[in-house]
């Protein structure tokens, strides 16, 4: 029987979800044992062309992660679509822009006139910019666009499954390959992970008590969490209630409140906008001066705080 | 409530255009709006039609209905508090579900706004129209929501109003149960003693009386003394109440011999005479009180034992313990009564000096059945200058006072001060007041008070009371003389007003019910619903919800049993189905929503595997939606406002 | 007046006070620049963030929220959650690149069909002089 043929291939990525996936440790031999792998650019030396030669969906399964910021990310994502059965977005990135969506606030021109000219350490008086074609010795080269938004994967291609995470936790990750290897194919469109929200699956959700009000909020550094306590009653910001589950709530079991990372449950499309509903719904205060005056003395940053991961899911483009 | 299984529903629009006569056809082309309505997505059959609301064009939609087989129908016409009930009404009787409607205000909100520009008006109302028909093909049909009505009231509070409330619920035919937390009834009308009524002096305990012998002589009404309600489950039409009664000590067998009074060695301030009497531990609150028998006060009795020694007929028990009852109601009428205003000490020498005494406590002295038998005695001789400072904690008057009137003190302060001079001709009375509210048929106390000599003096800074020794001064700015008074009186007399009880917040949050700004309980509507709250099934009267004379009370007491009789006459209430539902599969148990309702209608419950989940009382959600915006897996929806039903309409006015 | 850039408005109006208010003016007969298409909830708090998203997102070039006055709300509080929700929507949509103005939450009381048309011409201007949504400084796509 043939073995099934892997791609892996990451876009505007940190290298953190090809941790994750080296991760896998002892499991990434039956990976191999199961599976050919065709591209892999952090591990293996395929070479585009080499996708390039296969035949339309011969590939059983392409694992993508990071966001869309390139062209060449563009170029790539949509061959390896062609040559794919099925596609897997991994990780936030991949999933919902991850965090360097947050670029999505600024103006691409912002962008490349900070980098290139504005930046404390940089010294470029002409204000020289990468160019996209230059000739050198009679010898062409290209170096890809910087596009005006990043985006997730799914923007430029159509996508099966999602792998949620910044990263994705060994777990989850072996869990969706094995249940694709095997067949099990879930419904197209599925993400991995629980079905419901984090609190879910929390050791700290039944330390809530049967109203949670906060009185003020704090951020992380502010105060010293009470492990034993849910942190949203202590008045810090958690993504839990507003996060998909399936993480095993690694974070919470190291004194950290949730940051979001693996997205939200389904049924909601931009997770920065509820989060910003409930958080701010539980706050007690009433006083519109006084509630204004506590956002700005705890610096309320709200793409920071409610929009970590998936600003991707929610940039408003021009229409 | 169930849902039909949408799947593959084929859904079959009708749109209506109206022309409300020349309303919306006089600036709006009607012909074009039904042209594009056609061309809906959806949309079987659109038409106009001169009056919608009329039978005709009621009728064009039924047989719309059954000829063409339509599911949902869009009327482009008034806003839906117009007509929305008798086009409901219209589909039903063609057998379409009546929520399968949206009604959309194309004449208030375009040709009754935008007459100045017919063309963009007509554009306006074709966005609407696409709006309302993206709506309408989600909505969903849905039943009214049914719950039991038990045929019992609980009146909370035995004042004037409470009692009038529960007699007139009883006598329409209902059990009653008062709950007191005073050991006897009549509120403050038996307190205060003497009320004016268009310038007579009537006896408040009279009026009292003769409410509590029609109480104590109708067998539907129980009576819960020394009692408090602790605890309030349920909702409209089914309430669960658990009342605690606090132990009297004195038991029916008490035969008002007095014998434990004359030996308890216990004496504090009597609160039924404003506190310018003792009374003892144990004490009867006043002479024809209900239940009339003996009471101890477990704040100051030392429980000694002296009275049960000499008790001929052994009806104090020191030991008794308080009991809890279970009662079952299908409404509730709040009639909490109010506290008095009273003055901090040193306020205008309030505390510092025994010739400065509120209103209330100048009435108990010139009641025949008070302390002093109706004379008045300043250091042992009759009183010569009497000045009576008005609107004292009121009318913001001074930093820590409220803000209101409370409406009946200066009918009460005129009545007063007539009678003071007809008792004593020769005294000199000054009204040293801000406004002068005396209304209605009590205005002629103001013209008689003048014509008694009674001197009235303005001030808008607020007089200074000094005392000197056995004398005191009141100093006052007149603003319409513009000179400064100092007039020497022998008595000061504050006219105080009312305020919320203490407790009030805690007793309303037992109850959910609001209050308002002044922390009075909150009406539904001012006007249209002055005795209802914002809880069903919970209805207010008298002075808790705002100052209110006698017969005020009386007459909200009356109102407030007529609007609870109205519920407690059903068998089932139905509740409009536009409320909200947790689905359970999607719930986390983060418990967000819990936290947030005002309704309290949400409540966590637990799974069996311990995981907790959310779900609400249909019959306690109000229908606001705030948890559906707040929840943070969108596994709340609210029918009739699902996020489906919405976010097309947004998409739709952009043509999408 | 063919190519002025008339300004498209969401508005999200709570039944009991702002809805009522359009219908005053309308029985008033009060003119003002038809620019808004309203959408009616029972409480302003039902509104979603989403929502708000949503509309400039699909081409709104303003959007506006209205309830009723604070201590008013027909659910006691509704307007209060409203409240907290639209200070730090504000907040996160001018990080997302809405200028100030576009969004702007108000509380119009059912009497107030005065204050309606105020706000509603009031808007309708200030967002005729921004333009239309462009996201300052992106290219065309």
């Amino acid at each position: 029987m043939a073995k099934a043929k892997i791609a892996f291939y990451w876009c505007a990525s940190c290298g953190g979800c090809e941790e994750a996936q080296v991760d896998l440790a002892d499991k990434l031999f039956d990976l191999i044992e199961a599976a050919d792998i065709v591209l892999w650019p952090v591990a293996m030396d395929f070479k585009k062309e080499d996708v390039e030669k296969v035949g339309d969906g011969s590939i059983d399964v392409a694992i993508i992660n990071g966001g869309i910021r390139m062209s060449e990310h563009e170029e790539m994502v949509k061959l390896l679509r062609r040559k794919s059965k099925l596609v897997i977005a991994y990780g936030s990135c991949a999933h919902m822009g991850g965090i360097p969506a947050l670029t999505n606030a600024y103006t691409r021109e912002s962008i490349l006139k900070y980098v290139y000219e504005e930046a404390p350490t940089v010294t470029n008086p002409e204000g020289k910019r990468p160019k996209t074609r230059v000739s050198v010795d009679e010898m062409d080269f290209e170096l890809p666009e910087f596009l005006e938004y990043l985006d997730p994967l799914d923007a430029v291609i159509d996508v099966d499954y999602y792998i949620p995470g910044c990263p994705p936790t060994p777990e989850i990750t072996w869990e969706a390959v094995s249940s694709i290897l095997s067949g099990n194919l879930p419904p197209k469109g599925h993400v991995f992970g629980s079905d419901r929200a984090l609190c879910y699956e929390c050791p700290l959700n039944e330390t809530k008590p049967e109203k949670v009000t906060l009185d003020t909020i704090k951020r992380v550094h502010q105060t010293e969490l009470d492990p034993n306590k849910c942190y949203l009653t202590q008045g810090v910001l958690c993504m839990g209630p507003v996060t998909r589950g399936g993480c095993k709530a690694l974070c919470i079991k190291g004194n950290m409140p949730c940051t979001g990372c693996f997205g939200p449950v389904d049924g909601v499309s931009y997770q920065g906008a509820k989060a910003l509903s409930y958080f701010s719904s539980v706050i007690n205060i009433d006083d519109e001066d006084a509630f204004r005056k506590l956002v700005e003395e705890v610096g309320v940053d709200p793409l920071g705080w409610f929009s970590k991961y998936c600003l991707g899911k929610g940039t408003i483009k021009r229409r | 409530m169930s849902e039909e299984v949408r799947g593959s529903e084929d859904i079959r629009i009708g749109v209506y255009v109206c022309h409300c006569g020349l309303n919306i056809a006089g600036v709006i082309n009607v012909k074009e709006l039904v042209e594009y309505a056609k061309t809906l997505p959806n949309v079987v059959v659109a038409k106009e039609y001169i009056f919608m609301c009329s039978s005709p064009g009621q009728n064009l939609i039924k047989e719309d209905i059954e000829q063409y087989k339509l599911n949902r129908i869009v009327i482009a016409a008034c806003g839906p508090e117009m007509h929305e009930p008798t086009f409901r009404a219209a589909v039903s009787e063609a057998g379409l579900n009546p929520f399968l409607i949206d009604l959309i205000a194309i004449r208030e909100g375009s040709s009754w706004v935008h007459y100045d520009d017919p063309k963009r008006a007509t554009e306006k109302a074709k966005d609407m129209i696409r709006m309302s028909v993206a709506r309408v093909r989600n909505l969903e049909p849905l039943e009214k929501i049914k719950g039991e009505v038990k045929h019992e009231a609980l009146v909370v509070g035995g004042g004037v109003a409470g009692l009038t409330a529960a007699l007139d619920l009883a006598n329409r035919g209902f059990d009653v149960h008062l709950v007191e937390k005073r050991p006897t009834l009549g509120g403050h009308t038996a307190m205060m003693g003497v009320l004016n009524w268009e310038g007579r002096r009537l006896s408040g305990r009279e009026i009292v009386r003769t409410l509590i012998k029609m109480v104590k002589d109708n067998p539907k009404i129980k009576v819960y003394t020394n009692s408090e309600v602790v605890k309030v489950d349920g909702s409209i039409g089914n309430f669960k109440i658990t009342v605690m009664r606090k132990p009297r000590y004195v038991n029916e067998r008490c035969n008002l011999c007095g014998k434990c009074e004359e030996v308890c060695p216990v004496s504090v301030p009597d609160e039924y005479e404003y506190g310018i009497k003792k009374r003892k531990a144990i004490y009867l609150p006043y002479s024809g009180a209900y239940p009339e028998r003996y009471v101890i006060d477990p704040n100051s009795c030392t429980f000694c034992g002296k009275c049960v020694e000499v008790c001929p007929v052994n009806a104090i028990d020191l030991n008794e313990k308080e009991g809890e009852i279970s009662l079952n109601v299908g409404a509730i009428v709040m009639t909490l009564g109010h506290d008095e205003y009273e003055p901090a000490i040193g306020e205008y020498g309030y505390g510092l000096s025994k010739n400065v005494i509120t209103l209330s406590q100048l009435k108990r002295y010139l009641s025949d059945d008070g302390p002093t038998k109706g004379e008045l005695l300043v250091n042992g001789t009759k009183p010569k200058n009497i000045v009576f400072i008005s609107c004292v904690g009121s009318l913001g008057t001074t930093p820590h006072a409220n803000q209101y009137c409370s409406r009946t003190c200066c009918m009460a302060a005129l009545s007063e001060m007539l009678h003071l001079k007809s008792k004593y001709p020769d005294a000199n009375i000054f009204y040293v007041h801000k406004d002068i509210r005396v209304y209605g048929k009590d205005e002629k106390l103001y013209w008689e008070a003048i014509d008694n000599l009674i001197k009235f003096v303005r001030f808008d800074e607020p007089p200074k009371v000094s005392i000197d020794g056995n004398k005191t001064f009141v100093d006052v700015y007149e603003s319409t003389l513009q000179e400064r008074i100092l007039i020497p009186a022998d008595l000061v007399v504050l006219v105080t007003g009312m305020t919320p009880i203490k407790e009030v917040d805690a007793v309303r949050s037992l109850f959910k019910v609001g209050c308002g700004g002044d922390g009075f309980l909150k009406e539904l509507h001012l006007k249209l619903n002055p005795v209802e709250s914002l809880t069903g099934g919970i209805f207010l009267a008298g002075t808790a919800t705002g100052p209110k004379s006698v017969a005020e009370s009386i007459i909200a007491g009356s109102a407030a049993a007529v609007k609870a009789s109205i519920l407690l006459a059903k068998d089932h209430i139905e509740v409009e189905p536009l409320i909200a539902e947790v689905d359970e599969s999607k719930c986390s148990g983060c418990g967000i929503c819990v936290s947030i309702c005002p309704f309290n209608a949400i409540s966590m419950q637990k799974r069996e595997d311990g995981t907790r989940y959310s779900k609400i009382d249909p019959l306690l959600c109000e229908g606001c939606g705030t948890c559906i915006a707040a929840c943070p897996s969108a596994a709340i929806q609210q029918y009739g406002y699902k996020d489906k039903q919405i976010i097309p309409q947004i998409l739709a006015v952009f043509g999408r | 007046m063919s190519g002025e850039f008339e300004p498209k408005i969401v508005v999200i109006a709570c039944h009991w006070c702002t809805y009522q208010a359009i219908n005053l003016a309308g029985t008033s007969r009060m003119k003002y620049p038809p620019n808004v298409r309203t959408i009616r909830v029972m409480c302003s708090g039902r509104t979603d963030p989403q929502f708000v998203i949503e509309a400039f997102r699909n081409g709104a070039d303003g959007v506006l929220v209205a309830g009723c006055h604070p201590g008013d709300c027909h659910y006691v509080n509704g307007n209060m959650k409203t409240m907290r929700r639209t200070v730090l929507l504000e907040k996160m949509l001018e990080q997302m690149g809405i200028e100030k103005g576009r969004f702007r939450r108000e509380w119009i009381s059912a009497a107030e069909a005065k204050k309606w048309v105020d706000v509603v011409t009031e808007m309708v201007d200030q967002i005729k002089k921004l333009g239309p949504l462009k996201l300052a400084g992106r290219g065309d796509e």
